[in-house]
């Protein structure tokens, strides 16, 4: 019975071990350092871990966000080994001061994925502010959400570690709002054909880089790697034959059993 | 204020946010489409002087070489006359990680960044297995600097270089240090070492070496 249940484990194992590679080497989770943008002051980390099933766990805190405010934000770049990076002062093409989104995204890249609390995550949910998560009364904003693998775009877990993380609206006249009398108009929304708009509601507040990666499903305790078989330690060599002699013994006395009973 | 007077106010920052949504919807998808097409127009060298200091210096926040996700095929440490095949390694139903079947092959933690790429890399191969001497048999012979190489599935090779050589009680294992977050990419190699619990029938202590990418040959 012993015998035929760990036979029976063999293969299985076996089936498990060579199950796992193709399935799950892209394993890990991948850290990114949130840094300031346009003096916003905010800055925060966030987490990228791709799932052993292939979904995406994005986990994000930032500090010195406009408080009580929508934080539009998403995963910028692109899977086609484009080299994006955030963008310093030097994007700010009209030289007012501040970088735009639309300033900023020859830099880091389109969206590609809308980090939203609910619903669609494509880039068509960009600017879906009544999606997008609040900062609380202090500008700090907390965010956790696993994206389905089906829903992530083709390349993603591939190239997690191309992708960049931006979070938009800053408050750059410090009197705890969006409003136009900062920055005035947004640039975005005045060439889409719409007024009313502050600037401050758009521009980039943080922009994220991958600044390291970690293994995405830690393994318990130690590793069993030796079973001490070449070891001159007499203490195993006696446990080994002291085995035996009870099994032996056991087998004896097992036999004696079963032709007394029959 | 009285009361009207609030409501109308609160009624009309709630028009406003929803212009705010219903605009920003509409640009985030104009900007999306001009995104692509978007080309960097030249700038004044005026302008460039006059703009503020950057927040941040542009660039990268992790060091060292890097290379993309491939599955590690083979390792080689010349010190050690090791040249093995390698194979994955998951975990088992309890959560430690899987051990190669026999002696000679050593595994790669699937769970982790393949070797070359960001983060720390995980190889194990046995120090004894079945009465023979495993692999990794003399993994604390190998000292700061000595190399180690890696052949990956896309034809690339990852070159390694020791970092250090760590024991740890099996019981005391440093999870964070050995598979956490790191800014470059990483190898660690386990095996086993120190006592041997006859007992429970397992060594005492782990044998864990650090090594970073030094060099990234391509495909």
């Amino acid at each position: 019975m012993k015998l035929s249940r760990t036979l029976l484990a063999v293969p299985a194992a076996a089936v498990i071990l060579f199950a796992v590679p193709g399935a799950a080497f892209a394993d890990e989770s991948v850290q990114v350092q949130l840094d300031a943008l346009n003096k916003s002051g905010a800055s925060g980390t966030a987490t990228l871990t791709a799932m052993a099933d292939g979904d995406l766990k994005v986990s994000i805190r930032s500090t010195g966000l406009v408080p009580n405010s929508p934080h539009a934000q998403h995963l910028h770049g692109s899977t086609d080994g484009m080299d994006f990076h955030c963008p310093d002062m030097s994007a700010d093409k009209d030289g007012n001061g501040f970088v735009s989104t639309e300033e900023g995204m020859p830099v880091y890249g389109n969206i590609f994925i809308s980090l939203t609390t609910k619903g669609d995550t494509s880039p068509k949910s960009g600017l879906a502010v009544d999606r997008m998560p609040m900062a609380d009364a202090k500008g700090n904003l907390s965010y956790s959400r696993t994206i389905a693998a089906a829903d992530l775009p083709k390349g993603t877990i591939e190239h997690l570690k191309d992708l960049h993380i931006v979070e938009h609206g800053i408050d750059a006249d410090n009197n705890g709002k969006y409003d136009m009398a900062a920055l005035g108009e947004s640039t975005l929304a005045k060439s889409a054909g719409l007024s009313g708009i502050p600037e401050e509601a758009t521009d980039p507040a943080t922009c994220g880089m991958v600044a390291g990666a970690a293994v995405g499903s830690v393994p318990v305790g130690g590793v069993a790697t030796g079973d001490g078989s070449t070891r001159n330690d007499p203490a195993i060599a006696y446990g080994i034959g002291g085995l035996a002699l009870l099994g032996a013994a056991g087998a004896f006395l097992a036999r004696r059993r079963l032709s007394r009973q029959s | 204020m009285t009361d009207a007077e609030a409501s109308g106010r609160s009624r009309r920052g709630r028009y406003a946010l929803s212009a705010v949504v219903l605009a920003l919807t509409v640009i985030g998808v104009s900007a999306l489409v001009r995104g692509g097409q978007e080309t960097p127009h030249s700038l004044p060298a005026a302008a460039a002087a006059a703009s503020t200091p950057p927040d941040r210096t542009a660039g990268v926040l992790t060091a060292g070489p890097l290379m993309s996700t491939s599955a590690p095929t083979r390792v080689v440490i010349p010190k050690l006359g090791v040249d093995v095949p390698l194979t994955g390694l998951g975990r088992q139903a309890d959560g430690t990680m899987q051990v190669p079947v026999d002696a000679t092959t050593v595994g790669w933690y699937t769970g982790a960044p393949t070797p070359g790429a960001l983060g720390p890399a995980v190889l194990a191969g046995h120090v004894d297995y079945k009465n023979k001497p495993g692999t990794f048999h003399r993994l604390t012979d190998l000292k700061a600097g000595d190399a180690i190489t890696v052949d990956r599935q896309d034809g690339s090779i990852a070159m390694f270089s020791v970092l250090k050589v760590e024991r740890y009680a099996k019981n005391k294992f440093p999870s964070d240090a050995v598979y956490g977050a790191i800014n470059r990419a990483g190898l660690r190699l386990i095996t086993c070492g120190g006592h041997f619990d006859s007992a429970a029938g397992h060594y005492e202590d782990n044998i864990v070496v650090y090594a970073d990418l030094t060099m990234a040959h391509p495909a």
